[in-house]
């Protein structure tokens, strides 16, 4: 029972309720930081972090918290761990914490931690809540991930920041820029609502039917 | 008490204030003394890299700055010293205004501000990817050895930037970065602010 739910949180966070492409959660650090895989990968695994915990912290005293201040002690949990990070990051990784700079303070607006902590960590017991919490960052960091692949390659013609691109191959400014993130923000949707009506309903026909939630 | 009361709720937010931001609190003075030797050991770098003084860790670095820098204070700011290669160069710390915030540099060059020594980044905001590149090393080191026409370095910005970077030492001038136009006018207009500061501290 314990085992299979895991499994369906895992395949509904990654794939059917995904963060990005499902619940149109955390644009706005889509389009911020995905021009380079390296601050990609920092960023995502702090917003998976911090959903983890501060979605474990809130199940944890759920029962405890009265219902009308319930988004104000998630917001303060939430920062707390932000906080904690930058704190490390400060510390022990100098140049990671030069490099994100003011995104490390932007996990706090990313709005897939309240919404697990709202949705799910709210009514479920903590283990659960930070496996929830662990997997949404996941769902972000694969679509970030896949997301700064492109950008990064065809605006700087590197991968994590190593030249992978002839020197002749003129990189695509736009690339580097926000609106580049949105057309592809906007095709992974796409692609993602494609597949998955097909998958609903076989004889779809070449045109995917509006996926209406 | 009931968990609806006005007492309870009252009660559970101080708590949990006192708790969390105590935590944050004991983190932050714990964690100080590495954070300040971070900052301490950045500034260090950049003062010998603009020097161009090689280091090869952050022991060398420390022993390496102290022995053959010397601070000393300019009108505006902080500023250091050096002899190299039987010349003397002065450095300044310079702050100005970027796109989105302050650009803190650190440039070094001859006494009268003739020829540039070297620049590096102590801390900027600019858009990561975009202005964010004013921190490469392509960008900065085109300022290495730059010759500037009466203190004026000019900055190729905007439609005529090419964002490859200019290789000729001698004509004062320095390539941007294409798609930040507003980041690297910025710069240039800190590097010749650096530069004046440079030359009003003269031989002393």
């Amino acid at each position: 029972m314990a085992k299979s739910k895991t499994a369906a949180i895992l395949k509904d966070n990654l794939w059917t309720n995904n963060p990005i492409f499902i619940q149109i959660l955390g644009i706005c650090s889509t389009l911020a930081v995905t021009n380079n895989l390296v601050n990609t990968l920092i960023m995502t695994v702090g917003v998976s972090l911090t959903t983890a915990f501060s979605s474990f912290t809130l199940a944890g005293i759920q029962k405890l918290i009265p219902r009308k201040v319930r988004m104000i002690v998630q917001v303060v949990v939430i920062s707390f761990y932000v906080i904690l990070i930058d704190i490390i990051l400060r510390a022990y990784f100098p140049d990671a914490s030069k490099q994100l700079g003011p995104y490390v303070g932007l996990i706090i607006t990313n709005c897939i931690i309240m919404g697990r902590a709202e949705a799910f960590a709210q009514a479920n017991p903590p283990g659960l809540s930070f496996w929830d919490g662990l997997t949404s960052g996941l769902g972000y960091m694969a679509v970030l991930l896949a997301i700064a692949f492109v950008r990064e390659l065809l605006g700087f013609g590197s991968l994590f920041g190593i030249k992978v691109l002839p020197e002749s191959f003129v990189p695509w400014t736009i690339m580097i820029m926000a609106p580049s993130a949105f057309f592809l923000v906007a095709m992974v949707m796409w692609w993602a609502k494609s597949v998955q009506a097909g998958k609903a309903q076989p004889k779809a026909s070449s045109k995917p039917q509006e996926a209406k939630k | 008490m009931k968990k609806d009361s006005i007492a309870y709720v009252v009660v559970f937010t101080f708590v949990i204030c006192a708790v969390f931001v105590g935590v944050l609190a004991i983190a932050n003075e714990s964690t100080k003394a590495a954070a300040s030797a971070n900052k301490e050991f950045a500034l260090q770098s950049a003062v010998l890299g603009a020097f161009g003084i090689s280091y090869t860790d952050k022991a060398d670095a420390s022993s390496k700055y102290k022995s053959s820098v010397n601070e000393t204070v300019s009108a505006g700011g902080r500023a250091w010293k050096a002899r190299l290669d039987n010349q003397d160069y002065s450095a300044v710390e310079a702050a100005g205004p970027g796109l989105w915030g302050t650009i803190t540099v650190i440039l070094a060059a001859s006494p009268d501000g003739e020829r540039v020594r070297g620049i590096r980044l102590v801390s900027q905001n600019e858009t990561p990817g975009l202005g964010g590149r004013i921190e490469e090393t392509w960008f900065l080191g085109q300022y290495e050895g730059e010759k500037s026409a009466a203190g004026k370095i000019a900055m190729k910005a905007g439609a005529e930037s090419s964002g490859k970077a200019d290789p000729d030492k001698e004509n004062s001038r320095v390539e941007g970065i294409s798609g930040a136009t507003r980041t690297s006018q910025a710069f240039g207009d800190l590097v010749e602010s650096a530069l004046a500061k440079i030359k009003a501290m003269g031989g002393k």
